[in-house]
């Protein structure tokens, strides 16, 4: 008995410091944006006590929906390309690599060393009419005229993937190694084809890892905001943009508490849709 | 015992950190980065032997949001005109004792009375410049003097605006002959409709690295702020800046003292020292940003005091407008900017 | 093997290794090309990260003197040793909590505690802003740290849970028989063997803290410019190699830290995990 009042002493000791970071700076911070989103502002941008729905009124109008297809389509081509790159180099990593897995997976975080600002820039050198990419294109008789890329849908997505691709690469990799190679011998000794093998071992078994690394791709890429600024022009405004804007140059914050708890709706969406997938990946198992 | 042990370093480091020694005197100063050269502040602080810590921001709005939060614990702000009146709006600045600032009268008689804030009662002005545009003379066949060439097909896809609402209303008002300065909810909405019509020709908006983009010929025309591109012009004879014969917009960003700043003391001590005519001078010739203290002008060297993207003639600058915080009428500005933005 | 699976041995061999070979070779090009270019002009004598005019140190020379760089540096190294070192204490200790003791609610706990990685750092950024102006905090190191803890706790946590929930309780049990009591367990067993994955999530935090750039917009304050808020307004005044040759020190620096460090724990922590 003493022993077992001990132990709850230890464990509530060892959880003090979580638990209290946790309600004092994300719960406590969350509580303080939904309550603002429901205030009121004086012209100069002070928050002002009171009860309105006007800040999600605001939000329904067509202006913001546009918003929110810029933001759903973005993180959503985002995501699909990243798990399209991401599967065959955590194949490979996993399964042909053989000694040399450390190295490419820690090769994949070099960029991540390299300050963020820094390595976008590099794409927008990259990118320019006078890059090398041009550069190259033209020496090589692809193209007579060097192309504009920056300011292109085209640009963002490169910048998305750059920053977003080892988020896809190392869940799944994670997923793939404990895969035992003899389960998918034994699917060929059954007579079933390599593809088959591959569609009815290899992938079921990986998808929780395919899921997670879609949510921690999806999610984050709805919040992004310099990456499309800096190589796609800022001209397809998406929720980030939108909620720096209301925050930082507008100064209407409960209007911007309103975007943040709808983009926190939106994650929470995610999250309950890949846990009810995972559930049901597992339950196939 | 590891974790104990870390949780110790990280508190002990917290109490060290916070417990900033308070012997020599220290003066925090906010402000735009790019505009007041280290050297000057290392000569104040040879001279005067206070410690300054100089933070920067890159937009005004950053620095509102930062400055509301409260508690910021800097003595000198840096404000640009508009952002002066919202910070005198929100209790943020002191009103100034002239008397404290030795060189006060070294303010050139135009900038000794400023509209956003009548006798300079909150705010010093110290650099100014203008808002215009540069182009790559390499990717247009005739010199351009008109905010029309924003909106021109020609250049489709080699276009940049500024990321930033009033900047871009500057163009997209005067080129309809309207004032910068309208409160005027018809004309703000034919500023909106023009600006929408513009966003296809456009390679984007960007107020980062845009002097960059046209000096590199990426883009043709960039709308700008005269101070970003001057040092691009000095490192490429193609790139040009002007003020565009609809006039254009003037700013200023000065100096106010925060209503909690910690040492108002080194505050108007740094007043005084930046308002000398040599340190002045100092300022434009390493920022390449005019003061507002005419007595530098005969130090400064010719390629920096006759260069017109720097100091424009009388006539230009008394057709252009200076950006002032509209009060109420923002909201009408905010609504067509959110439209802008949000359009195909 | 029947000769039916070693035909099947060549087609996955060469059709689905293939396609994933080239895949990730292409791949590695993408993600590589852009830092060898960006080093390569770090070392460029005239002042674009365009063109190519020569060799030189002058960048490095000019970026290592500039003393607005160093400072912010300073406070970057400060908050990114102090966020990892909150962030990895407390991370390990609930995360041990989480995997070894049984308490109502430890589903949520462990969900919380991996919640910012699905929050928006901006929403979470302005809620804190918003907060600690409401709680009267004054900006600086101290909001700062507390912003990046929260940006790397859920890593911290989620690796060192791995590495908890895979022990072996056998060797444990194996130290109680022979005497030993639970501290001393802990210490002599459990800990050890957690070394790596610790490390690992000190690392790893540290790195976030030091690449972060949106929570530092709004957590920072006087005298505590970040790197990257140093560096972001140094693209405002222009791209010059002097970005590029930070750049280049930087993956110096780490390529230094994890060769002469990390050598050590990564065959540790990847046998772990193969486990």
């Amino acid at each position: 008995m003493r022993r077992e009042r001990r132990e709850q002493l230890q464990t509530g000791l060892m959880l003090a410091p979580s638990v209290l970071l946790l309600a004092l700076f994300i719960l406590l911070p969350l509580c303080v944006v939904f309550a603002y989103s429901f205030a009121l502002r004086d012209p100069y941008g002070a928050v002002l006590p009171g009860f309105t729905l006007d800040n999600y009124r605001e939000l329904v109008q067509g202006v913001y929906l546009r918003v929110l297809m810029n933001s759903f389509s973005l993180a959503a081509w985002t995501t699909g390309l990243c798990l399209l790159i991401g599967y065959p180099v955590a194949y490979f990593i996993a399964f042909k690599a053989g000694r040399a897995a450390p190295a490419l997976l820690l090769l994949l975080l070099i960029p991540f060393w390299i300050n963020f600002l820094i390595r976008i820039s590099a794409w927008v050198v990259l990118l320019g009419r006078g890059g090398l990419i041009n550069k190259a294109l033209v020496f090589s008789g692809v193209i007579d005229e060097p192309i504009g890329m920056l300011g292109t849908v085209g640009a963002t997505l490169v910048g998305m993937v750059y920053a977003f691709l080892p988020m896809a690469v190392f869940p799944i990799y994670a997923a793939l190694t404990p895969i035992d190679r003899r389960l998918m011998e034994a699917g060929a000794d059954l007579g079933a084809g390599p593809a088959e093998t591959f569609a009815r071992v290899t992938l079921p078994l990986s998808l929780p890892g395919v899921l997670a690394a879609a949510l921690f791709v999806f999610v984050p890429s709805m919040g992004v905001f310099a990456i499309p600024v800096l190589l796609g022009g800022g001209k397809d405004i998406i929720l980030g943009n939108l909620i720096v804007q209301l925050f930082l140059e507008f100064r209407n914050i409960p209007v911007g508490a309103a975007v943040s708890i709808l983009l926190l709706g939106f994650s929470g969406l995610g999250i309950l849709l890949y846990m009810r997938a995972l559930r049901r990946v597992e339950a196939m198992k | 015992m590891t974790h104990r042990l870390s949780l110790g370093l990280a508190a002990s480091t917290l109490a060290l950190l916070s417990a900033v020694p308070a012997l020599a005197e220290d003066l925090r100063i906010y402000g735009w980065a790019g505009e007041m050269p280290d050297e000057v502040l290392a000569d104040f602080e040879a001279e005067t032997g206070i410690d300054v810590t100089f933070d920067t921001f890159d937009s005004n709005e950053s620095m509102i949001a930062k400055l509301d939060a409260g508690g910021s614990g800097y003595d000198l702000v840096n404000p640009s005109q508009y952002a002066v009146q919202i910070l005198i709006n929100r209790g943020k600045l002191v009103e100034l004792d002239h008397s404290k600032i030795e060189t006060y009268d070294k303010i050139g008689p135009t900038f000794q009375n400023v509209s956003y804030d009548p006798g300079n009662k909150y705010s010093i002005p110290y650099v100014w410049g203008t808002t215009g545009l540069a182009y790559n003379k390499t990717c247009v066949d005739a010199p351009i003097t008109s905010w029309k060439s924003l909106f021109d097909e020609k250049y489709k896809g080699r276009i940049y605006m500024l990321d930033n609402m009033l900047a871009a209303y500057i163009a997209g008002l005067q080129v309809n002959g309207f004032s910068a300065n309208t409160s005027d909810p018809a004309e703000i909405e034919k500023a909106t409709e023009t600006l929408i019509a513009q966003k296809p020709l456009l390679a984007g908006y960007n107020s980062t690295n845009f002097a960059d983009l046209v000096s590199s010929g990426e883009a043709c025309i960039v709308q700008s702020w005269s101070s970003s591109v001057l040092q691009a012009i000095v490192d490429n004879p193609d790139v040009v800046y002007v003020l565009p014969e609809e006039g254009g917009t003037m700013w200023i960003d000065g100096y106010s003292i925060l209503t909690d700043a910690p040492n108002p003391d080194a505050a108007y001590k740094f007043l005084s020292y930046i308002l000398r005519p040599e340190v002045a001078a100092k300022t434009t010739e390493l920022t390449k940003t005019a003061t507002v203290v005419p007595d530098s002008m005969p130090l400064l060297p010719a390629e920096i005091g006759e260069n017109p993207a720097v100091f424009p003639d009388e006539a230009t600058i008394a057709n252009a407008d200076f950006i002032l915080d509209l009060g109420d009428a923002m909201k009408f500005y905010q609504d067509g900017w959110t439209k802008v933005k949000a359009a195909p | 093997m029947t000769p039916h699976s070693g035909r099947q041995g060549w087609f996955v061999r060469r059709v689905v290794h293939g396609i994933s070979g080239w895949v990730t070779l292409l791949t590695y090009l993408f993600m590589l090309l852009p830092i060898v270019v960006l080093i390569a002009f770090a070392f460029n004598a005239g002042k674009s990260t365009v063109v190519w005019t020569g060799f030189s140190f002058k960048w490095f020379e000019k970026v290592v003197s500039n003393r607005n760089i160093l400072d912010a540096l300073q406070v970057s190294l400060i908050v990114a040793l102090a966020s990892a070192a909150v962030s990895t204490a407390i991370g390990s200790v609930a995360a041990v909590a989480i995997t070894r003791r049984s308490f109502p609610g430890r589903d949520v706990l462990g969900a919380a505690l991996a919640a910012p990685l699905v929050l928006p750092e901006i929403v979470l950024g302005v809620a804190l802003l918003v907060f600690m102006s409401f709680a009267g905090m004054i900006l600086g190191y101290t909001t700062l740290i507390i912003g990046h803890v929260l940006v790397s706790i859920p890593f911290a946590t989620l690796i060192v849970r791995a590495a908890a929930s895979s022990l072996d309780p056998r060797l444990e049990n194996a130290a109680a028989d022979l005497g030993a009591n639970e501290w001393q367990t802990f210490r002599m067993v459990t800990l050890p063997q957690l070394m790596p994955a610790i490390f690992t999530a000190f690392i790893l935090s540290a790195t976030l803290s030091f690449d972060n750039l949106v929570m530092s917009t709004f957590t920072s304050g006087v005298g505590t410019t970040t790197l990257p808020l140093r560096i972001y307004s140094m693209l405002k005044l222009g791209i010059t190699p002097e970005i590029n040759a930070l750049g280049a020190l930087m993956v110096l620096a780490n390529v230094t830290i994890l060769l002469l460090v990390m050598g050590r724990y990564l065959p540790l922590m990847l046998k772990t995990n193969r486990r």
